[in-house]
């Protein structure tokens, strides 16, 4: 708690001396810079965590602004005011949620569309206030209404505006060490993974959008009481890009970053812009260069410096704790493809291929380049949705379900080309990988999923020549490829699924390494009893591994036998050898 | 519906069209998601207004428009774009600082006012029943033949397939002879130019200000949404689409209105049909 504590208790402290040292008037200054501040944290939450670009946050601070307005002027008593806060502050946040999970579902990224979008939002939102002149008072705004709870704007009012800064930014640092950020900064970092592990990645998005959404209201109803009037620029776009400004100067991957940037430049802006003509300018240009040259902003250079004075410490590991059950393990089935056909564009990718798999066992596919062997699990995974035929897991329908689903029917997958969190540790990635498949709503919010451990992963972990243990604490980036081999295998297998696809595992592996993949790999299937279905090329694995064979020729099946049977088919020879087929 | 408002229609639809085909090149074909493509627009808008504070003849207005917009463009594309392919993120980011500073300095130099030029073909046209302004019909016809010139050199010019190697591989198609940097510098110019050009055409109808930009990039951009990237007929379906529902509404009720609807329709699309109507890539 004290990484929570400690900075926030220095943050209040030093507010707190703000009025004794510099006078009401400057406070009041300072205040309006803050409210922004807080705005901006949220876009620096939304931004710096999970990647998304906000470009509207002043619909948001607009709507509250004039609804805290609105209740100021015609809603009498505390209690009644602030229930009405409430409600706007629940519209406002189910709205946006809406509006992001409409928009990112279907598709992992979170590119321009969205971004666009807030803009267009944040537009119409202006474009409102300045005609609906009845409930916004139009180009004038609203004004001549009491503070909230009588508090004076130039005095005691700053206080509640501290007290929502320091409550804002506790709520932040709280968060920042939770799982939900966590897995707020894997969409971030790979989100089609994070799609596999069985993450709704446009929820999370839309509920990370919720939230900054929910932080740029708080502002905009402090903002209301603060200036006494609301006028269009309060929700204009003109502010929008504003905030995002503060946030990136400020440094968007620290709490406290936005709010450096907001009272930095709000107090030059103040100083500099009637007397220096080129202030925009200069503002803009300093937004460039950041994007360009330092991403992390203020936040990031001062931070830097700090650990030069005082190096970081080690970051601790978390307690490992036993986790709770995988829903991914339920009984083993049969995996049934009924005349399966995929098409991409005019290209015939999958020509129906027919196969049903017994309910345990490790299958192996081989076939030429292009035969179909990756698509074929991309069809199983939703991937790349069939365009005709049904894929059967059992007696429940695998076909037409988006890839976040497959791991709740029971399928992992590890990808061709190692696919990991990139930007994070070892550690984090297990724990994500842990979390797939047995976390529920509330152990986001709690710290000990961190260190959720399960036989299955303590078992691969433990196998002597597997390196992961010792690097625990070490960035993804830094490992070598075939570390990074292991530990995706370790995160597809921590969720047990019922269904293991593996694409390729021993590519780019040593000989020894290959030898302790095929190991891990039997393993995990005489421990699970499941399914295991693995691409390979290397005939020598397919031979030891392999209960049964499937080959795939130009999107068809060609056999499904045993190893030997596949070896003896006159057909496969043919595909195989070069010959005439 | 009166001839005045199909005339009316077909001018927002040409020229969203020209604005859009511009951001069609530089997002659909580089990848670079320009924040600031409104700002061409803008740019170009203002070249009579620099005209006309030179005391230069009419006819000047044109090339003044491209040069600035296309000296413009390259200064940007060398300096800050060209760092930025395969980021499209990062892309947007930079160009949305881009898009700042642009409207800050014309700012700066014209002030935030407001200003009007003249209208440079005077009178109107007897055309389906109904006077129209004869400047409206040039520039409609201009772009009707700019488009199937562009469309015939299209269908015969490998230029697109070479954009096409460049952005998917940028070291394979360098390897096989393809100047990258002046062809990614070139496209982008293109990109902008015909933005610019738009703003010309569009000056004498507009009231020409640092933020009128903006509002072009929305409508470009959701024109794409809706008819997808990579094919010409997407475009003309798009720019029909988002022109036709923004004039329609905007006639009916509102702009205010037009744009909302103009927005409710791209998030839609978003929604259900996240490629558009028409796509290469599906």
């Amino acid at each position: 708690m004290a990484s929570v504590l400690l900075p926030v208790s220095l943050l209040l402290g030093g507010l707190l001396l703000v009025p004794q040292l510099f006078g009401d008037f400057f406070a009041y200054q300072i205040g309006l810079y803050l409210i922004y501040g807080i705005a901006a944290q949220g876009i620096g939450f939304l931004w710096g965590r999970t990647g998304i670009l906000p470009l509207g946050q002043a619909l948001f601070f607009g709507v509250a602004a004039y609804a805290t307005a609105h209740a100021l002027r015609d809603v009498d008593g505390l209690a009644a005011q602030l229930g009405l806060a409430v409600l706007v502050l629940g519209g406002i946040v189910a709205v946006a949620f809406a509006i992001a999970a409409l928009i990112f579902r279907g598709r992992s990224d979170s590119g321009p569309y969205f971004s666009l979008i807030t803009l267009a939002l944040v537009m119409a939102g202006e474009q409102i206030a300045n005609t609906a002149t009845g409930l916004t008072g139009g180009f004038n705004g609203l004004s001549g209404y009491d503070s909230l709870g009588g508090l004076d704007p130039f005095g005691n009012f700053y206080y509640l505006v501290v007290a929502a800064v320091v409550a804002v930014s506790a709520l932040l640092l709280w968060l920042d060490r939770l799982p939900a950020v966590l897995i707020a900064r894997a969409v971030a970092d790979n989100e089609p993974r994070l799609q596999l592990l069985g993450f709704p990645t446009h929820v999370i998005k839309a509920l990370a959008f919720a939230f900054s959404a929910l932080i740029a209201a708080l502002a905009g109803g402090l903002f209301a009481s603060h200036q006494g009037i609301v006028t269009p620029t309060s929700i204009g776009f003109a502010l929008s890009t504003e905030l995002v400004i503060l946030t990136a100067v400020g440094g968007r991957f620290h709490v406290f970053g936005p709010l450096l940037g907001a009272v930095l430049v709000g107090l030059a802006s103040a100083e500099l812009r009637d007397s220096f003509p080129y202030w925009e300018i200069c503002l803009a240009l300093a937004f460039v260069l950041v994007v360009l040259k330092a991403p992390g902003g203020l936040g990031e250079i001062l931070g830097r410096l700090y650990h030069r004075i005082l190096p970081r410490k080690p970051c601790k590991l978390p307690e490992p704790v036993q986790a709770p059950v995988s829903r991914a393990g339920e009984a083993p089935a049969p995996l049934r493809f009924d005349d399966v056909e995929l098409r991409v564009g005019v290209v015939r990718i999958l020509n129906g291929v027919r196969f049903e798999t017994p309910a345990s066992g490790i299958v192996g596919v081989i076939g030429p380049n292009g035969a179909g062997k990756t698509s074929l699990l991309n069809t199983i995974t939703g991937n790349l949705p069939p365009t005709g035929g049904r894929i059967l897991l059992g007696d429940r329908r695998a076909v037409g379900l988006p890839p976040h689903r497959a791991l709740g029917l029971g399928i992992g997958r590890k990808l061709q080309v190692p696919s990991v969190f990139f930007s994070m540790s070892v550690a984090e990635n297990l724990a994500i990988a842990m979390m797939a498949g047995r976390a529920r709503w509330r152990d986001y919010l709690r710290p000990s999923p961190l260190g959720w451990r399960a036989p299955g992963l303590d078992a691969v972990l433990d196998t002597p020549a597997v390196p992961l243990r010792a690097e625990l604490d070490r960035p993804v980036g830094a490992l070598p490829q075939g570390h990074r081999q292991f530990l995706e295998f370790a995160m597809t297998t921590a969720a047990e699924p019922r269904v293991l696809l593996l694409d390729e595992p021993c590519a780019g592996l040593s000989h020894d390494e290959t030898t302790l993949m095929t190991d891990l790999v039997r393993r995990f299937q005489a421990d699970t009893g499941g399914l295991v279905i693995m691409i390979e090329h290397d005939m020598a694995i397919v031979e030891a591994l392999s209960d049964k064979v499937l080959v795939l020729h130009q999107g068809r099946v060609l056999a499904f036998d045993s190893y030997d049977a596949v070896r003896a088919d006159p057909a496969v020879q043919a595909v195989y050898a070069g010959g005439t087929k | 519906m009166s001839s005045v408002l199909v005339l009316n229609l077909v001018w927002q639809v040409g020229t969203l069209a020209l604005i859009a085909l511009g951001l069609a090149i530089v997002f659909g074909q580089l990848r670079i998601m320009n924040m600031a493509h409104g700002e061409f627009v803008m740019i170009g808008a203002y070249a009579p207004v620099i005209t006309a504070a030179l005391g230069l003849p009419g006819w000047l207005q044109l090339p003044v428009c491209v040069i600035t917009v296309g000296a413009v463009a390259l200064l940007i594309e060398r300096t800050v774009i060209r760092h930025l392919y395969g980021r499209m993120f990062d892309s947007l980011l930079a160009t949305w600082g881009i898009s700042i500073l642009l409207r800050e300095a014309v700012e700066l130099i014209f002030g935030r006012g407001y200003q009007s030029v003249a209208v440079p073909v005077p009178g109107t046209l007897y055309l389906l029943g109904a006077d129209y302004p004869a400047y409206r019909v040039v520039v409609i016809a201009g772009i009707a033949a700019g488009f199937a010139a562009l469309a015939w050199w299209n269908a015969r010019s490998k230029v697109a397939g070479r954009i096409k190697a460049m952005v998917g591989n940028p070291d394979l198609a360098r390897a096989i002879g393809i100047n990258t940097g002046r062809l990614s510098a070139a496209s982008f110019v293109f990109g902008c130019t015909t933005a610019g050009l738009a703003g010309l055409i569009l000056a004498p109808t507009v009231r020409i200000e640092p933020m009128m930009g903006l509002d072009y990039l929305i409508r470009s951009f959701f024109a794409l949404v809706v008819g997808g990237l990579g094919s010409l007929e997407g475009l003309g379906l798009g720019t029909a689409i988002i022109a036709g529902t923004q004039s329609l509404f905007g006639a009916a009720l509102s702009q205010t209105h037009g744009y909302l609807a103009v927005l409710f329709i791209s998030i839609l699309f978003l929604w259900l049909k996240p490629n558009g109507i028409r796509s290469s890539s599906r």
